[in-house]
């Protein structure tokens, strides 16, 4: 194990399987996301990156072995639990309020972190702190200009911001985000590199990304999937010069 | 936030809903207040339709509970119970609240049109079970109480009925106004828009749902009770399909993604229900006609249109609508007229009183009266007339659509963005 | 055992006659994903279509021209008034054909009265079938599940047998992809629209016959049709059938035996 033991890890997935009724997606699956650490998991389509995401945020529960955030068992808890224990997550497709402003879209998750969920007696305009808080995300994703905008008029590279910014506002140290430069030009990529590695400071980070350049520049760790098992984890140097991988993913991208 | 504008509006509103009814006869004082009755249930149905975007065809459950509550409450005070008048639609509030949270726990767990068939089930099982049940609801006939005096006020009047209703109707309003402004007004949109992003940012999506059928329950509730102390008795047909059908019409024509949209419906509804029905048997397909108009036309609703232009009134050119609408307006009335003719024609032609006029004259096809003029079955002008009418009406409609659109087209591009999402609003 | 016999007998007719309807709604669900609630009303306004012309052409050929009728303007609602809310999603979709459920059953009270019609069976179809302890089983009951058993015989062979059938099912799963492959997919949805919104009004011209023949006929029937759609798990014809069946049997029980859910209330006391 690379990672430091010292540091109880963030995110630990031990024996993970996951089967849809004859077919096991996931097969007896070890991983472990150090605390601040950016871990990038790729595989080639099919391989069960989807299903991975889904287990640990909650849409299924695993058919067996132990998920644990930050040491405690999440497996099987409902998306919402797991939110609430710390843990955000973005989507491949864009999973927006469309019919919100922008800034009330990230405004529901800002509430969320201070626990006013529920909030029926007072208006939402007084909360001061809640309200600064939600400019600052507006800030960091780059959208202060929009804020008033309706979440479905922005650009797509606008919502993908938009969606990133939303997985920071639950507050959740374990982020999760699902390829969030799919679709995007050269340059909005480089933009998105940027602001994925400004906001996760301090955080732990698990995204999935097909593009190499991405995971390159900005994680610390590689997990390489393949039919449901992890064939390696390494750095992303490592695993780019890992015999096994190259035959069984980036071959096809080196030939 | 509200303008200036709007709340000197809503002030002036205000000003007349107390000056006027005094000035008015019994009759229109209860049409007024069957109109607050209906725009504070569509009000309610609304927070459930417009807000969290589900679709209710069962609102007439929690009307009705509402509505038998306050009337055993009204008999206990008529049994010597110590309890102000006034506060009987507290009575409609608890249980209404109480039987949304039940029927809304399970009817929540599903969305979209399993939700809607789940709601009519709840409403049609309560209005089955409803006149069989003698205690709670009075079997068919059902069951009826008196106002008591409170503090020196009889309620033996309307007015004084109506001045109660609209304090009630104004408190409830201005309370589901005033969720819209809380953080929990702002998830009701949310989970509109999206449930399941919801859940991801920490939130029990069920329990917030219920909690929103619950409170759209317990206003509906209010409303009820505001009808069972205005009729001073109610029986099981409150439960009726149709009451739940009424509420949908009126909130779909005034418009459900627009705040006070339904009240137009309910007020239009209420009141030309209250002009026409002695006129007309036909008044509740005339409703269906224009429901199924707004829907295929204008899909937000009147109110939906009027917050259209208010949004783009800056952008707009009017003095070039100015004919155009007129002409619209013109060609609609036509339309109007020509259908009204042909179904009243219809309505007296296969209604039984000419066929027993017919009988008496050997079954002849004899001329009939209709709109204080007599027509002959048998004259072309009959049948010319309404469909010269209503030929006329959409020729003008279909002309003076593509001059209408052109002029909104020459507007700037931003507007058209807005108005796909305007006209996308509304449920999942 | 008398009421044992007769109760299963009379259940499986009406179950049958549900299927009638609940088929055509279900399929329109599962091809389309609208929820038509306009369907019961297919069903009312086949039985007044023959009883308003049957006078004139004669039972038999009213039980073949209603449903026709009933058909093209099921067609004409897919083709010309559904599109048009399409965009809005599948609640105005449900939203629209419930305004048309009102429009229809307000016309048939405006041409028919708000009262029932006396719509009846052909002399030469009232007989009795067989005598079963003592009583006479009504031919009429037989002939209503006959109908059935024969369209949905028919109907089957026509999905699993012809070109046309394999093209419906396929849109059925895939509607893009059976798009992309060369098949006009609106015109399967119309006709299988008309196709269901006639079955619905065959099932009211045959039972319509035997049963009252009133306004509020559609809306009483479609809240059944609701349920069997709902507990036969939506758009599934297997389903559907399997629930009609049930709700047939249940219902002819219910009645025979007076027993309702009012009297099941009283019994934990809260009844009067």
């Amino acid at each position: 194990m690379s990672a430091d033991t010292r540091v109880r890890p963030a995110l630990k997935l031990s024996g993970v399987t996951k089967s849809f009724g004859p077919i096991e997606v996931l097969k007896h699956l070890d991983l472990e996301i150090a605390s601040g650490e950016r871990h990038a998991v790729i595989g080639p389509n099919g391989a069960g990156k989807s299903t991975l995401f889904n287990l640990i945020s909650g849409i299924f529960a695993p058919s067996s072995g132990e998920i644990s955030l930050n040491g405690r068992s999440i497996g099987g808890m409902a998306p919402e639990q797991i939110n609430r224990a710390g843990l955000a997550r973005s989507f491949q497709i864009t999973n927006i309020f469309h019919r919100l402003s922008v800034f009330e879209n990230l405004r529901i998750g800002v509430l969320a972190r201070f626990g006013v969920r529920y909030g029926l007696f007072r208006p939402i305009s007084g909360m001061r702190r809640i309200n600064e808080e939600t400019e600052k995300v507006l800030a960091q994703v780059g959208l202060e200009s929009r804020g008033h905008d309706l979440a479905g008029d922005l650009t797509y590279s606008e919502q993908r911001a938009l969606e990133i910014g939303m997985t920071l506002t639950t507050g959740a140290d374990v982020i999760l985000l699902d390829e969030p430069t799919a679709g995007m030009s050269r340059e909005e990529t480089a933009e998105a590199v940027e602001l994925i590695r400004a906001v996760t400071v301090g955080k732990t980070l698990l995204m999935v990304e097909h593009d190499m350049s991405v995971v390159f520049s900005l994680c610390d760790r590689v997990s390489v999937l393949v039919y449901g098992s992890i064939l390696a984890t390494d750095t992303p140097q490592g695993v780019s010069a890992n015999h096994a991988v190259q035959e069984a993913y980036l071959g096809q991208e080196a030939a | 936030m509200m303008s200036f504008r709007s709340v000197l509006l809503l002030a002036t509103l205000l000003a007349l809903l107390l000056a006027v009814p005094p000035l008015l006869d019994l009759a229109w004082q209860n049409a007024l207040v069957n109109v607050l009755i209906a725009s504070l249930f569509a009000l309610a149905f609304n927070l459930l339709v417009g807000q969290a975007g589900l679709l209710s065809f069962g609102h007439a459950a929690y009307f009705g509970v509402g509505a038998f509550a306050a009337l055993h409450l009204m008999i206990a005070i008529e049994d010597g119970l110590a309890f102000p008048t006034p506060l009987v639609p507290l009575a409609g509030a608890v249980v209404g609240l109480v039987v949304g949270l039940v029927a809304g726990f399970f009817a929540t767990k599903r969305s979209g049109v399993y939700f809607a068939l789940v709601t009519l089930a709840i409403a049609e099982l309560i209005h089955a079970l409803a006149p069989r049940l003698e205690g709670l609801f009075g079997g068919e006939s059902g069951i009826g109480s008196m106002r008591m005096p409170f503090a020196g006020i009889v309620f033996g009047s309307t007015i004084e009925v109506y001045y109660l209703t609209l304090g009630w109707v104004l408190f409830c309003g201005l309370g589901l106004y005033l969720y819209t402004l809380t953080p929990f007004g702002r998830l009701t949109l949310a989970l509109r828009d999206n449930e399941q992003r919801v859940r991801f940012l920490g939130y029990d999506a069920h329990s917030s749902k219920v909690i929103v059928f619950a409170i759209s329950g317990m206003v509906s509730g209010v409303a009820g009770s505001l009808l069972a102390i205005s009729n001073e008795t109610a029986n099981y047909s409150l439960f009726a399909t149709d009451v739940s059908a009424q509420v949908v019409l009126q909130t779909f024509v005034g418009g459900s993604t627009v705040f006070f949209g339904p009240v137009i419906g309910a007020a239009i509804f209420a009141l030309f229900s209250f002009l026409v029905s002695d006129l007309t048997r036909s008044w509740v397909f005339y409703q269906g006609l224009i429901f199924v108009l707004v829907m295929l036309y204008a899909p937000t609703g009147i109110g939906g249109a009027i917050q259209h232009h208010i949004r783009h009134r800056r952008q707009l050119d009017w003095p070039a609508l100015a004919a155009p609408y007129a002409a619209m307006l013109f060609g609609g009335l036509l339309v109007a007229a020509g259908i009204v003719f042909a179904t009243e024609m219809v309505a007296v032609m296969f209604g039984e009183d000419y066929a027993r006029t017919r009988e008496a004259a050997g079954g002849a096809l004899i001329p009939f009266e209709l709109f204080g003029a007599t027509w002959s079955p048998t004259g072309p002008s009959t049948y010319l007339i309404p469909l010269v009418l209503l030929g006329a009406g959409i020729a003008i409609l279909v002309k003076v659509r593509r001059r209408i659109d052109a002029v909104w087209a020459a507007r700037g591009e931003q507007g058209s963005k807005t108005q796909t999402l305007a006209t996308t609003g509304g449920i999942q | 055992m008398e009421f044992a016999i007769i109760s299963t007998l009379n259940g499986v007719t009406y179950g049958l006659l549900l299927f009638m309807v609940s088929a055509g709604l279900t399929l329109i669900f599962g091809m389309m994903g609208v929820l038509n609630f306009a369907h019961a009303s297919f069903y009312m306004l086949g039985a007044y279509v023959a009883y308003a012309i049957s006078p004139i052409i004669g039972f038999w050929a009213a039980l073949v021209i209603a449903p026709l009728f009933v058909g093209l303007v099921g067609m004409g609602v897919e083709r010309y008034l559904l599109p048009r809310v399409h965009k809005h999603g599948h609640a105005h979709e449900l939203l629209l054909t419930f305004g048309l459920a009102l429009i229809i059953e307000e016309l048939i009270k405006l041409f028919f009265g708000d009262f029932p019609v006396n719509y009846q069976m052909p002399a030469e179809l009232r007989f009795s079938a067989f005598t079963i302890f003592g009583t006479d089983y009504p031919f009429y009951r037989l002939f209503i599940g006959g109908v059935a058993v024969v369209m949905f015989t028919t109907l089957w062979l026509l999905l699993t047998r012809t070109r046309t059938g394999i093209v419906v099912r396929a849109a059925e799963r895939l509607p893009h992809m059976a798009e992309a492959l060369g098949h006009n997919i609106p015109l399967v949805f119309m006709f299988v629209f008309g196709t269901g919104a006639a079955l619905a009004g065959l099932a009211g011209a045959v039972a319509g016959a035997f049963y009252p023949t009133n306004p509020n006929m559609g809306i009483e029937l479609g809240v059944i049709v609701f349920v069997v759609v709902v507990v036969g798990g939506l758009g599934s014809l297997k389903g559907s059938l399997l629930a009609s069946l049930l709700i047939g049997l249940f219902s002819s029980f219910a009645v025979g035996l007076d027993w309702s859910l009012a009297s099941l209330l009283s019994l934990v006391g809260l009844g009067d």
